[in-house]
């Protein structure tokens, strides 16, 4: 393994382990946390791969915040970084998991707890929204993009449809656009 | 051997769901057919696993096992469910890089982007949903309208880390949410 890329799968381990204490909410501030981190302030990767990871992390089966790690792991650091990436996010969560399970009874039915936690969730909606705001940008690129974003908030939310059709979809109408647009500009 | 038999239930719930509540029917199926938990032990779990951090399907993977055969049991189960991410994930970003300059892969990630967009944005409206219901008007919580309103101030204004926010959430939640 490279000097580097030893450097960089420890990194990258280091802050997922950070991030997986804070993946409330289905686990998508994860994506907000990826975008401080590793966009902005490192500048390890671009807005445009955060989102190609997010879609294509959610198109695969199992755990969408698992899949999006091994994708950014793997592209800053190869397999040990997307191992890095996937350890990190998972520690936390199943440590704190099982020291819940030992105090079922006690943490179910606490007031403080729940008080805190509806302020918790109470953030996420915002958290989510300050990653978006951001990937909105790069993601959206002409008015054929706002049709396409319109069209998989309807499906996600109305039809229930697997996530990977609406993704499948997304990759067929982006083909399509782009093509016509090559025969238009050759005509 | 139950921790065979965990591992082998949480691969097969990872390899046919694909996140979040997704997998609230087959973890239902897999623990009732086992005679692991009870239906009533199930809704619990998704409640336990709305408060800690994590996703859903690893946290419920991972209080199943440790109910049903200890810290090993949770082990098992957690290795299970994440094998998907493992294997197919670890497949594609390979796949992914390798193809990144392809001009056929370019187009197709024009139309998958704004996908995501759209899907993030359903994500929050079904989040808001459930986050901010309350009796305000018969259906808004104003504590947590106004947690969420502070939360966005402090992050896009003043650009808060994720974890700093979510430490301030949770005080003003004990705070506030007696009200």
């Amino acid at each position: 393994m490279k000097k580097d890329q030893m450097a960089r799968t420890m990194d990258v381990f280091k802050t997922f382990l950070k991030f997986g204490c804070f993946t409330f909410g289905g686990g998508w501030s994860i994506v907000a946390q990826i975008q401080k981190e590793y966009v902005e302030k490192k500048r390890w990767i671009t807005d445009e791969e955060l989102l190609d990871f997010t879609s294509v992390g959610r198109s695969m089966p199992g755990l969408m915040i698992g899949n999006a790690s091994v994708l950014f792991g793997y592209h800053v650091a190869g397999v040990p970084g997307a191992m890095a990436a996937l350890l990190g996010i998972v520690i936390p969560p199943v440590a704190i998991m099982l020291g819940v399970v030992f105090l079922y009874d006690l943490a179910k039915d606490n007031l403080y707890v729940a008080r805190a936690m509806m302020g918790v969730r109470a953030a996420v909606v915002p958290i989510i929204f300050s990653a978006l705001l951001k990937l909105f940008k790069s993601g959206m690129k002409d008015a054929a993009c706002y049709a396409i974003a319109l069209g998989a908030l309807v499906l996600c939310l109305f039809v229930k449809l697997n996530n990977v059709l609406i993704v499948l979809l997304g990759a067929a109408a982006g083909l399509m656009i782009q093509e016509v647009r090559h025969r238009r500009d050759l005509s | 051997m139950i921790y065979l038999e965990l591992f082998i239930s949480f691969l097969m719930i990872g390899f046919t769901s694909f996140g979040g509540m997704s997998m609230i029917p087959l973890i239902n199926d897999q623990m009732l057919s086992h005679g692991w938990m009870t239906s009533q032990e199930v809704a619990d779990i998704v409640a336990i696993a709305e408060m800690t951090p994590g996703p859903l399907g690893l946290n419920c993977a991972t209080f199943a096992g440790a109910r049903t055969a200890g810290i090993l049991g949770a082990l098992s189960a957690t290795l299970g469910v994440i094998f998907p991410s493992l294997t197919v994930t670890l497949l594609a970003a390979a796949f992914l890089e390798k193809f990144k300059e392809n001009k056929l892969m370019d187009e197709a990630l024009y139309g998958i982007r704004p996908v995501c967009i759209g899907m993030i944005f359903a994500v929050m409206i079904q989040q808001s949903m459930t986050n901010y219901a309350g009796t305000l008007l018969g259906f808004l919580s104003w504590p947590a309208l106004l947690i969420g309103a502070v939360s966005l101030v402090v992050l896009l204004k003043f650009k808060w880390s994720v974890p700093k926010t979510i430490l301030l959430a949770a005080g003003l939640g004990l705070l506030l949410g007696g009200f």
